[in-house]
């Protein structure tokens, strides 16, 4: 290593290769992935987020529910996801095109989040979301500062928390939510991917196996 | 346990400005970093622990302890004992000591500025790289001009026989602000779509860890085992090849936090490759190292002692990356718990090693207190096991509790699981945090020994600005 230049010319290179094996590569095969135009239904999937949910996911992003919640659903073969009820497949890079920034998340300290508005038997309705963000359930801690408490003379605020028991509030007051708790909602409301897309279905036993045998 | 100065030279004292400045600053923010673990470590098992405040939620606190951990002192103490190997090593006084010290501030600054941004909410959420878009640029720039001492220190060198730490220190000065602004470019600037920003994000942090930090405390290693021992390393001829191994294949095993995910399998599968790879990296290490371990001066213990780690976290990474381990581990706590086992147990005992040998020698003085170091090197011990093991045994529960009998899993189930676990881990954080501060106060006390003769040191520095500048 007595040759400087060439000593810094295989540094660059070494990252050089890594950077357009992992990046520049992955890049190129999914870059130009479009949205999956669906004959039956007249419409491509995935849909674009509403506006007031994606401002709801700048929330989610903000403030930091990724260290506890994943978006992403491992195959059915893979892991119990589906066991858990997140997701009848797996997710796929196509379901995230049209996310500014996507959460993957590295950690479930809480539930997988991919299919939370297309939870079996039933999934949560806003209001049951708006209770959980300002009472927390469980290891999950309470966002009351997404709340706010009011006065209130004559009638109550449509938007005002069904609080009852203890967490209640004072007679003559109401928990209203704040626009920032009210955008999180709607995105937390938006997140499904039902939709089937060509790549996503299962691989299907036998032709897992044909596939071996090829190789 | 001794640290005796005998050895300091000129070349120390000429460069003890800028590199105590940037020293000092790393052990505030561990400290810092220290407190900030403590609230994100109490929230996983209290989660009320500062509910009310916007500014600390778990999410953030997180980002928040990681952030001045990296940038804040692993940067800092990097940095410094990088620059003084290279400059000890090439046989010359430091030059260029004023922009270190300018760029030491301007990185302090925007340091600081990303913990405000991170506590307001703009972080970029990506691992490791979660400084928000405005304090990027100002850390590349500050870095640069830390850098310059670096680059002079290689291009004025006296021998021109490379040793293995210089190979390692200049491998990380070099390739850190390749990374960080590929990094920004492609995750900020110009984002790349959807979940390409997590395999570029994976390769990044990947990158911090393989060919930033970790070079800097092999160099740490290499430069002081066969100082301190007076022996040559054994098998030497080989770290070349571990070298080599480690820069062309460290950043392709960022791809193993996404197995199963939504991106093409041979991201994982290379990665996982790669994984087994590096272990013919850690094999080298470990024939380096292998006398050296369990040696007894200060230094060689936290030195021994971050290097098993180092091989031990490359070893469980190249375990856990399999497919059928990766199943079960990811997602959990046993991801943390590789995370600390490489970042705390392996390169910050590293630095806490050189740091011990180092400052001695730029102050000219020892340590202001042996107790201070002596109580320094136990609870740092027993918090980094302590925190280690907890976290992998937190994470063993939580895996078997989501894969039990009751599917779906209860989320209560799966806390009231990990609950007692994530005790000891925030046990494990208070002895780091005491431990940390004995560390800071013992620093401050050996380092204010210095105050009189601070005139002396301006009038050296001088000359050297207008060398630099003309």
């Amino acid at each position: 290593m007595k040759n400087g230049p060439l000593f810094f010319l295989g540094l660059f290179a070494s990252l050089t290769f890594s950077f357009a094996g992992v990046v520049l590569f992955s890049n190129y095969q999914l870059g130009g992935l479009t949205p999956y135009y669906d004959d039956s239904e007249g419409k491509s999937f995935p849909e674009r987020l509403p506006g007031v949910a994606a401002r709801g996911q700048m929330v989610y992003r903000d403030l930091g529910c990724v260290a506890c919640h994943t978006q992403q659903v491992r195959r059915p073969s893979f892991g119990n996801d589906q066991a858990q009820g997140w997701g009848e497949r797996q997710s796929v890079a196509r379901d995230y095109i049209h996310q500014s920034y996507p959460q993957l998340g590295a950690a479930r300290i809480g539930q997988d989040l991919t299919n939370l508005a297309g939870r079996k038997p039933s999934a949560l309705d806003a209001e049951d979301l708006m209770k959980l963000l300002y009472l927390g359930q469980g290891a999950m801690p309470a966002y009351s500062f997404l709340f706010q408490d009011v006065k209130v003379s004559g009638q109550v605020p449509k938007t005002a928390l069904k609080l009852t028991g203890k967490s209640a509030p004072l007679p003559g007051h109401a928990v209203v939510p704040t626009e920032r708790a009210q955008v999180l909602v709607a995105y937390l409301l938006s997140l499904n991917t039902a939709y089937d897309y060509p790549e996503s279905r299962p691989v299907v036993k036998t032709a897992a196996k044909a596939e071996g045998a090829h190789k | 346990m001794s640290t005796d100065s005998n050895d300091s030279t000129a070349i120390d004292t000429h460069s003890r400005g800028p590199l105590l400045l940037l020293l000092g600053s790393g052990v505030l923010w561990l400290v810092i970093s220290g407190v900030l673990a403590l609230i994100a470590s109490i929230q996983l098992h209290t989660p009320t622990f500062f509910a009310d405040c916007a500014w600390l939620t778990f999410g953030r606190t997180q980002a928040l302890r990681e952030t001045a951990f990296v940038y804040g002192w692993l940067a800092n103490a990097g940095l410094a004992l990088g620059l003084w190997i290279a400059v000890r090593l090439g046989g010359e006084a430091m030059r260029a000591g004023n922009w270190v010290v300018v760029g030491a501030l301007f990185w302090n600054l925007g340091v600081s500025l990303s913990l405000v941004g991170i506590a307001a909410g703009d972080a970029s959420g990506h691992p490791y790289f979660q400084i928000p878009v405005y304090a990027q640029p100002l850390l590349l720039v500050a870095y640069g001009a830390i850098a310059v001492a670096g680059v002079l220190a290689w291009a004025g060198r006296r021998h021109e026989t490379g040793f293995a730490s210089q190979w390692y220190v200049f491998a990380a000065l070099f390739l850190f602000p390749w990374l960080f602004s590929v990094a920004q470019v492609t995750l900020v600037w110009l984002p790349v779509r959807g979940v390409l920003q997590a395999v570029v994000a994976g390769w990044f942090a990947q990158g911090i860890y393989s060919l930033w930090l970790a070079p800097l405390a092999l160099a740490c290693a290499y430069y002081l085992l066969p100082k301190i021992s007076g022996r040559v390393l054994p098998a030497y001829s080989f770290a070349v090849f571990g070298f080599w191994t480690l820069i062309v294949m460290g950043c392709w095993t960022g791809g193993r936090h996404l197995i199963g995910g939504p991106v093409p399998a041979w991201i994982a599968s290379v990665a996982i490759a790669a994984c087994s790879l590096m272990v013919f990296h850690y094999l080298v290490v470990f024939l380096n190292f292998r006398s050296a371990i369990g040696a007894k001066s200060t230094a060689l213990y936290f030195t021994s002692f971050g290097l098993l780690a180092y091989l031990l976290a490359g070893l469980v990474e190249a375990v856990i990356s399999l497919r059928g381990v990766a199943l079960h581990a990811q997602f959990t706590f046993v991801e943390q718990a590789v995370q600390q086992l490489s970042l705390y147990g392996a390169v910050s005992m590293v630095f806490f090693g050189a740091l011990y040998f180092a400052v001695p020698r730029l102050v000219g003085k020892n340590w202001a207190s042996s107790s201070l170091v002596g109580g320094h090197a136990s609870l740092v011990t027993v918090g980094v096991v302590l925190l280690v093991v907890a976290l992998t045994a937190a994470g063993f529960a939580q895996s078997h509790a989501m894969f039990g009998a009751t599917q779906p899993a209860k989320f209560a189930d799966v806390a009231s699981a990990t609950r007692p676990w994530l005790l000891v881990a925030t046990a494990a954080q208070v002895a780091l945090l005491l431990g940390n501060l004995m560390l800071l106060v013992n620093f401050a006390q050996t380092v204010a020994a210095l105050v009189p003769f601070r005139a002396a040191a301006n009038s050296v520095s001088r000359p050297a600005l207008k060398s630099v500048l003309s």
